[in-house]
C-alpha cells in the first residue's frame, strides 16, 4: 500500500476506466467470492443438468483460493510493487507451512494412534479418540 | 491539514471521552431496539412453541399407548404434527437467538470501545498540555508492559467462567454475570496497559519514519519491516490451525467420505464396511455413523439437514464485508496520502446523488475518517454475525466440546475473530486520530502498517472461510 509507479496494467485501467488497480481488485475479489459460494450453494451448474461433484467443489475452492489470495497480497497489500525484501519476508514461513500441510496435514494418517509407545507412556489418550 | 501541530490539547483527549459516550449510547439503544424490544416477542414465541411442541408430543405418545398411532409411522397425523411443531420451536429459538445475541454482542463491543477510548482519553487528558509534545521522544522506562501482561494473567485466570457465561449468553439461558468478573477485570486492566502506552509512546501527530541502517532491510521504514515480521509469524500460527484441521479431517469419516466410499464400492475402515456397500448396491438406504462438522449444519445438503439460504448467509455477508473494508482502508489510505485531493469523479460516482456524496467525501480530512469508520462498522458487523452464527451451532448442540470438529472449528474461527475484534480496537484510535489532529502524507503511514495487517486478517479468512463453512 505504499507509493510506487502507476505502469502496466495499472496504468492501463486507470488510463481506460479512470478507476484504479484498487477497485478492480476489489471487483475481482468480489466476483470470486460469489462464485466460491455459489459452488457450495448449487448442486447442479444453474441452467445445466451438469452435477457440481466433490473434486469440482475441492477445485474451485482451492482455484479461488489463490486467485483471491493473489488479489490481496499483490494488490491490497501491495507486495507488487514495494521492494522485494517484503516479498521474501512474506514467503519466508512458506518452508514452515508446507511441511506443516504436508508433514503433519495430509500425512500420517494413524495420527496419535500411531505413534510409538515410548511416545505415549502410561498414555491413553492415544488409543482413544 | 492539521498533523503537525507540536501538542494536542487536553480538549482533543476529552473529545475521546465524547466519542466513549457516543459508543456506550448506540450500544444501549441497539440493545434496547435488538435485545430487548424484539428478542422480547420472539421469546414470548419461542416458549410457547416450546409449549406447543410437548403437546404434540404428549398427544402422540398418548396415542402411541392407547393404540391410534403406530411408532415409527412417519405418515401419522400425531407424528406428523408433533414434528411441525419440534421445526417450529427450532425456527422460533434460532429467530430469538439472533435479536438477543446480536444486541448482547453490540452492547458488549460499544462497551469495551467506550472503555478502551475513553480510558485512554481520561488518561491523556490528566497530563498538562504542555507534556503532549511528541517531538522529543526518547527510550525510557515503561509500567505498560507489566501492566498489560498483569491484564493478561487475570482474564486467563477467569476465561472459565467468562467463556461460560458469553456460551449461556449466547443461548439465550440465564447468564450468571458475575462469573466474568476476574475476566472483565482482566480485561480493564489491558485497556489500561494499552491506554498507558498509548500516552507514552505512541505520537500522536506523528513523526519522520525511523530507517533502518543494516541488512535486510536497509534503507526502508523500521515498522512496516516489523508489521510484516509479526505477519510472517500469524502466517505460522494460522498454517499450525490448518494443517491440524486438515490432519483430522482427512481421518473423519464424514457424509462425504461415507458417500464417496459407498460410490466407489471401496471399504474405508472405521467409515464404510463391505456389508454397508453389499447394501448399498441392493438399493438400501444406508446411514453410517459420521462426524458432523461446522460445514453439515451450515451448508445446503449438510449431513445434518439443518443448511440452507439463510445458514450460509451470515459467513457469506462476513466474508463480504471483510472484502469491503479491506477496500474501504485502501480508500482512506489513498485519500489521506493524496497530495492534490478532489471529490471523487468517475463512472460511478456519476450515479450517486451530490448530497451522498457530499457527505461521505465532505473534505480530505473527513474522507479518510469516514472510511476508516465504515471498516469498523464492517468489522464490528463481522464479529456480532460470527456470534449470531456460533449461537445457531451452539443452540444445535455444536459445542466446542462436542467433538474434534466443535474444538478446532471453533478455536480456528475463534483464532480469527479475536484477530478481528483486536483489528477492531486499533482502528478506534486510527478513527479518533483522523477525527482530530487528521492524516496527510506525512504521518498517514499508521493506516499503511495497520491495512497491511487488516488484509492479512482478510486473508486468513479466504483460507478459513472455504475450509470451514463451505467444505
Amino acid at each position: 500500500m505504499g507509493d510506487h509507479e502507476v505502469i502496466g496494467l495499472e496504468k492501463w485501467l486507470k488510463d481506460n476506466t479512470g478507476m484504479d488497480i484498487y477497485f478492480w481488485n476489489f471487483l475481482v475479489l468480489m466476483f470470486f467470492t460469489l462464485f466460491e459460494i455459489g459452488a457450495v450453494f448449487f448442486d447442479k451448474i444453474p441452467g445445466t443438468d451438469v452435477e457440481i461433484s466433490l473434486m469440482m467443489v475441492w477445485g474451485i475452492l482451492i482455484v479461488v483460493g489463490i486467485i483471491k489470495g493473489y488479489g490481496i497480497g499483490a494488490y491490497f497489500m501491495h507486495l507488487k510493487g514495494d521492494p522485494s525484501i517484503y516479498f521474501r519476508t512474506a514467503m519466508f514461513p512458506v518452508l514452515f507451512v508446507l511441511l506443516m500441510i504436508f508433514g503433519i496435514g495430509l500425512s500420517n494418517p494413524d495420527g496419535v494412534d500411531g505413534l510409538p509407545s515410548w511416545c505415549t507412556p502410561n498414555w491413553d489418550y492415544a488409543t482413544r479418540r | 491539514m492539521s498533523g503537525h501541530g507540536a501538542d494536542v490539547k487536553n480538549s482533543i483527549w476529552m473529545r475521546a471521552v465524547l466519542f466513549a459516550g457516543g459508543f456506550l449510547t448506540f450500544g444501549i439503544i441497539a440493545f434496547s431496539i435488538l435485545g430487548i424490544a424484539l428478542a422480547g416477542p420472539a421469546h414470548e414465541e419461542y416458549l410457547s412453541a416450546v409449549d406447543e411442541y410437548h403437546h404434540a408430543e404428549d398427544d402422540y405418545h398418548e396415542a402411541i399407548v392407547t393404540g391410534h398411532s403406530i411408532e415409527g409411522d412417519h405418515y401419522d397425523p400425531l407424528y406428523i404434527a408433533k414434528e411441525d411443531a419440534h421445526h417450529h420451536e427450532v425456527e422460533a429459538h434460532l429467530s430469538y437467538l439472533n435479536w438477543k445475541v446480536s444486541g448482547n454482542t453490540i452492547l458488549v463491543m460499544s462497551f469495551i470501545f467506550a472503555s478502551f477510548i475513553g480510558i485512554g482519553g481520561i488518561i491523556n487528558s490528566l497530563q498538562p498540555d504542555a507534556e503532549h509534545s511528541d517531538d522529543e521522544h526518547e527510550h525510557h522506562g515503561s509500567a505498560s508492559p507489566i501492566i498489560f501482561t498483569f491484564g493478561i494473567m487475570l482474564f486467563m485466570m477467569g476465561f472459565p467462567g467468562f467463556a461460560n457465561t458469553i456460551t449461556e449468553l449466547l443461548t439465550g439461558t440465564d447468564a450468571v454475570l458475575g462469573e466474568m468478573a476476574i475476566g472483565l477485570i482482566g480485561l480493564l486492566v489491558i485497556i489500561i496497559g494499552v491506554g498507558n502506552w498509548w500516552r507514552e509512546d505512541l505520537p500522536f501527530n506523528g513523526h519522520g519514519e525511523q530507517i533502518a541502517t543494516s541488512d535486510p532491510f536497509e534503507g526502508e521504514h523500521i515498522r512496516k519491516a516489523g508489521v510484516w515480521v509479526f505477519i510472517m509469524s500469524e502466517i505460522m500460527i494460522f498454517a499450525t490451525f490448518f494443517s491440524s484441521y486438515l490432519r483430522m479431517r482427512t481421518g473423519w469419516c464424514t457424509k462425504w467420505a461415507f458417500d464417496n466410499g459407498l460410490e466407489n464400492g471401496k471399504p474405508v475402515e472405521g467409515c464404510v464396511s463391505q456389508s454397508q456397500i453389499d447394501l448399498f448396491n441392493a438399493g438400501e438406504h444406508v446411514t453410517g455413523d459420521v462426524v458432523m462438522t461446522a460445514s453439515d449444519y451450515l451448508r445446503p445438503g449438510g449431513a445434518a439437514g439443518t443448511g440452507d439460504f439463510w445458514t450460509m448467509l451470515p459467513g457469506g455477508i462476513n466474508t463480504f464485508a471483510l472484502i469491503i473494508s479491506s477496500y474501504t482502508i485502501v480508500i482512506a489510505l489513498k485519500t489521506a496520502k493524496a497530495h492534490d485531493w478532489s471529490r471523487p469523479d468517475n463512472f460511478i460516482t456519476k450515479f450517486i446523488p451530490q448530497p451522498i456524496m457530499k457527505v461521505v467525501f465532505p473534505d480530505q480530512k473527513k474522507t479518510v475518517r469516514n472510511f476508516l469508520f465504515a471498516t469498523l462498522m464492517l468489522g464490528s458487523l463481522f464479529i456480532v454475525l460470527k456470534l449470531v452464527e456460533w449461537s445457531h451451532l451452539v443452540a444445535e448442540g455444536f459445542t466446542v466440546s462436542t467433538s474434534q470438529a466443535g474444538s478446532i472449528f471453533y478455536i480456528a474461527t475463534g483464532a480469527h475473530g479475536l484477530h478481528v475484534f483486536i483489528g477492531l480496537l486499533i482502528m478506534l484510535y486510527l478513527v479518533f486520530k483522523a477525527d482530530t489532529v487528521g492524516y496527510d502524507e506525512e504521518n498517514a503511514q499508521g493506516i499503511e502498517y495497520f491495512g497491511l495487517y487488516w488484509h492479512f486478517v482478510d486473508l486468513a479468512w479466504v483460507i478459513i472461510f472455504p475450509a470451514f463453512y463451505l467444505y
